[in-house]
């Protein structure tokens, strides 16, 4: 330390100036040079879930059993003060955890945190889907016996994932945010310790494990061959990469991007989703369809359109036959679905999530084939936004009706529009929004957003296969609906009679169906609030 | 005498390799460096192939039940020859786990937190990590997972 080692000096003004000088020296040369300083604010929305879970997993320790619903609880408040914690970022201009030898630092180029606009949408999608997961599983905890503490620690760790991956910029904290998603998942799933529960965790974790190690051999190469970590001085680095490394450096963006396509499920890459949605409670199926595939998704975006520009017409191609087959084979299966199978409602509602995360892939391609104009990927944003209010609402009808007829087959809907007409208009409006039929009006302007954004980027083959797909998937989601407002079936209504009288829905239950209903009812009603992210400049 | 040629060969080996890594990689093969590295393993699995199937070819083949029985430094075997091992070990070894991730970190943190411009907020920092570790025990203490039944 320099300060006991000042020299002596004979004035009575010397030493005051000189202490000074040296104190202030140490002040900017020393302390907190090598410490960065973060930007709290920036961090909040990931931070507050991730404290949240460590929390309620210590409070779990120490709460007595009858008390464990207070953990519910307390984890739908911490999400939604971490939703409360997006709020004074609106501005989307905070970055945070800088490097400044990074090139170009004027923009966020260095930055491993920004908190964008596009990572702003996707931490909506994230920490709303996570709350309104929690309120669907407040029951489903109590009823199906799960662990309270161990279910809810692991449903936060997830969500702060999620809230984090459409933050980070750079490859080690996407694959780091990526997994903090998927391995709660994994437990999230196998929590119901059924053989069927068991299987899916198992299909799950295998299939997500392979995608890692894929992920994470494409993404050394890409280091490599890029020498940097950061998504955009990457794509700087790969434009100047010798030429020895130019094929290392495409198997690196091929493998990387097959093992984000494992995790939203797009075709080939998705035979463990079926299984694992129907074997999994229904909230954690719920949770799968929108946070994760959101988080997968937004993986994708910043790793193509922010790292991979210089290969943007390879994986623009790439992502659009992706896209065509994710939707085809989606709805193709979907078709297939007999209604007297068990956990058939379900099972529709996997396979109608493959076919829209086709959709979603759409703009993703289009934005590797030059678009002109603004970014496609404020088409991707918007749809996501309106498929997660809308897959949720469904989900929450399918857990309210999957308590009183625990096979949950299609079958099961026949005539609830006479028994909770609540619920089957809760149902019915989502089904629309997701075909994309009025009166389910967002869901058309979602699917428009996505077919301008396919035909401004030139790819009027997609655009065409989509519209097919659309065609092709109002058989399944009216035939459903259909079912919703058919008469009941007489000779149970008859056996039963009055006795057989559903039990009150939970009130969380209630709410959640009620929210999501009113959320698509107040987007229809004025889409501007979602499309203005389509013409926003997310980055 | 096999101990100080060893040596020697891999030297001239590594020396072969780098001068065929030169040439080819002059010539745009990247690739092409790895050869020698192919024909090391080609050389590896020739020389076992040749040693086994020369062994087979020359031994006496007289087999007694004695000889057939599983060797076991020369006491006859007891019991048989597959072992299970308590599915209880897996909680030490995620117990393990924590106390070796905790030390992969604390050490090159120990090497610099006491050099100039780390200072206080270091120290803060690798004592909330701990923290989160001691969560970790914390719970598996209270779920009784630390009790030997």
């Amino acid at each position: 330390m320099p300060l006991p080692s000042l020299p002596a000096t004979p004035t009575p003004g010397q030493p005051a100036m000189t202490e000074t000088l040296s104190l202030t020296d140490l002040a900017v040369s020393h302390a907190g040079a090598l410490i960065q300083s973060v930007d709290w604010t920036a961090i909040a929305p990931p931070l507050v879930a991730a404290v949240a879970a460590l929390a309620v997993l210590v409070a779990d320790l120490f709460v007595p059993a009858r008390r464990k619903q207070l953990l519910g609880w307390g984890t739908v408040a911490a999400l939604a003060l971490a939703l409360l914690a997006l709020v004074p970022l609106r501005h989307g201009d905070r970055a945070t955890f800088c490097l400044k030898t990074v090139a170009g630092t004027t923009d966020n180029a260095g930055c491993s945190y920004v908190a964008d606009h596009f990572a702003l949408v996707f931490q909506l999608i994230a920490l709303g889907g996570a709350l309104l997961t929690a309120l669907l599983s407040l029951h489903t905890v109590d009823e199906e016996r799960l662990p309270g503490g161990e279910y809810w620690f692991l449903l936060l760790s997830s969500a702060a994932g999620a809230a984090l991956l459409p933050a980070s910029r750079d490859l080690a904290t996407l694959v780091v945010a990526l997994e903090t998603v998927s391995l709660p998942a994994f437990a999230l799933v196998g929590l119901r310790r059924d053989r069927l529960g068991g299987e899916a965790a198992l299909k799950f974790f295998l299939s997500s494990v392979t995608a890692t190690a894929v992920m994470l051999l494409g993404v050394g190469f890409l280091y490599a061959a890029g020498g940097t970590l950061h998504l955009t001085a990457l794509a700087d680095g790969l434009d100047r990469a010798p030429a020895q490394l130019r094929h290392l450096a495409e198997a690196g963006a091929a493998l990387t991007l097959v093992g984000f396509a494992f995790k939203v499920a797009a075709v080939p890459f998705h035979f463990w989703l079926p299984d694992t949605y129907t074997g999994a409670p229904v909230p954690v199926a719920a949770y799968l369809s929108v946070v994760s595939k959101a988080a997968g998704l937004a993986g994708i975006a910043l790793v193509t359109t922010l790292a991979l520009r210089p290969y943007a017409p390879t994986w623009g191609l790439l992502l659009a036959v992706l896209a065509a087959a994710t939707m085809t084979a989606g709805n193709t299966a979907a078709l297939r679905q007999r209604p007297d199978a068990p956990r058939g409602a379900v099972r529709l509602l996997a396979w109608s999530s493959v076919a829209q995360a086709g959709y979603l892939l759409v703009p993703l391609a289009a934005a590797g084939y030059g678009h002109s104009g603004s970014s496609p990927l404020g088409a991707t944003a918007a749809y996501a936004l309106v498929y997660a209010v809308v897959n949720l609402g469904a989900f929450a009808v399918v857990a309210a009706v999957g308590r009183t007829a625990p096979g949950n087959r299609l079958d099961d809907y026949r005539g609830l529009f006479s028994r909770r007409p609540g619920a089957a208009l809760a149902l019915a409006f989502a089904l629309l929004c997701l075909a994309g039929l009025p009166p389910g009006v967002v869901g058309v302007f979602a699917k428009v957003v996505v077919f301008r954004a396919a035909i401004d980027g030139g790819l009027g083959w997609l655009a065409v296969v989509m519209a097919a797909n659309v065609v092709v998937a109002l058989y399944y989601y009216l035939a459903w609906t259909a079912r919703l407002f058919a008469p009941a079936p007489a000779p149970e209504a008859g056996a039963e009679g009055a006795a057989a009288r559903p039990p009150r829905t939970p009130a969380p239950l209630a709410a959640a169906v009620a929210l999501t209903a009113a959320a698509a009812v107040v987007l229809s009603a004025a889409p501007q609030l979602v499309l203005r992210v389509v013409d926003a400049a997310l980055f | 005498m096999e101990a100080t040629q060893a040596p020697r060969t891999v030297g001239r080996l590594a020396q072969w390799a780098a001068a065929s890594a030169d040439g080819p990689a002059r010539d745009g093969g990247y690739f092409d460096a790895y050869a020698a590295v192919g024909l090391l393993a080609v050389v590896g699995v020739l020389f076992v192939t040749v040693a086994f199937t020369a062994n087979r070819l020359m031994r006496p083949v007289v087999p007694t039940p004695e000889k057939l029985l599983a060797y076991e430094c020369g006491v006859d075997p007891v019991g048989e020859g597959w072992a299970q091992t308590h599915i209880r070990y897996y909680v030490y070894a995620f117990l393990y786990v924590i106390f070796a991730v905790d030390a992969i970190y604390l050490f090159p943190w120990a090497t610099v937190f006491a050099a100039p411009g780390y200072g206080a907020g270091t120290l803060v920092e690798m004592f909330v990590f701990i923290g989160f570790l001691a969560v970790g025990l914390l719970y598996a203490w209270k779920k009784g997972v630390l009790a030997w039944t």
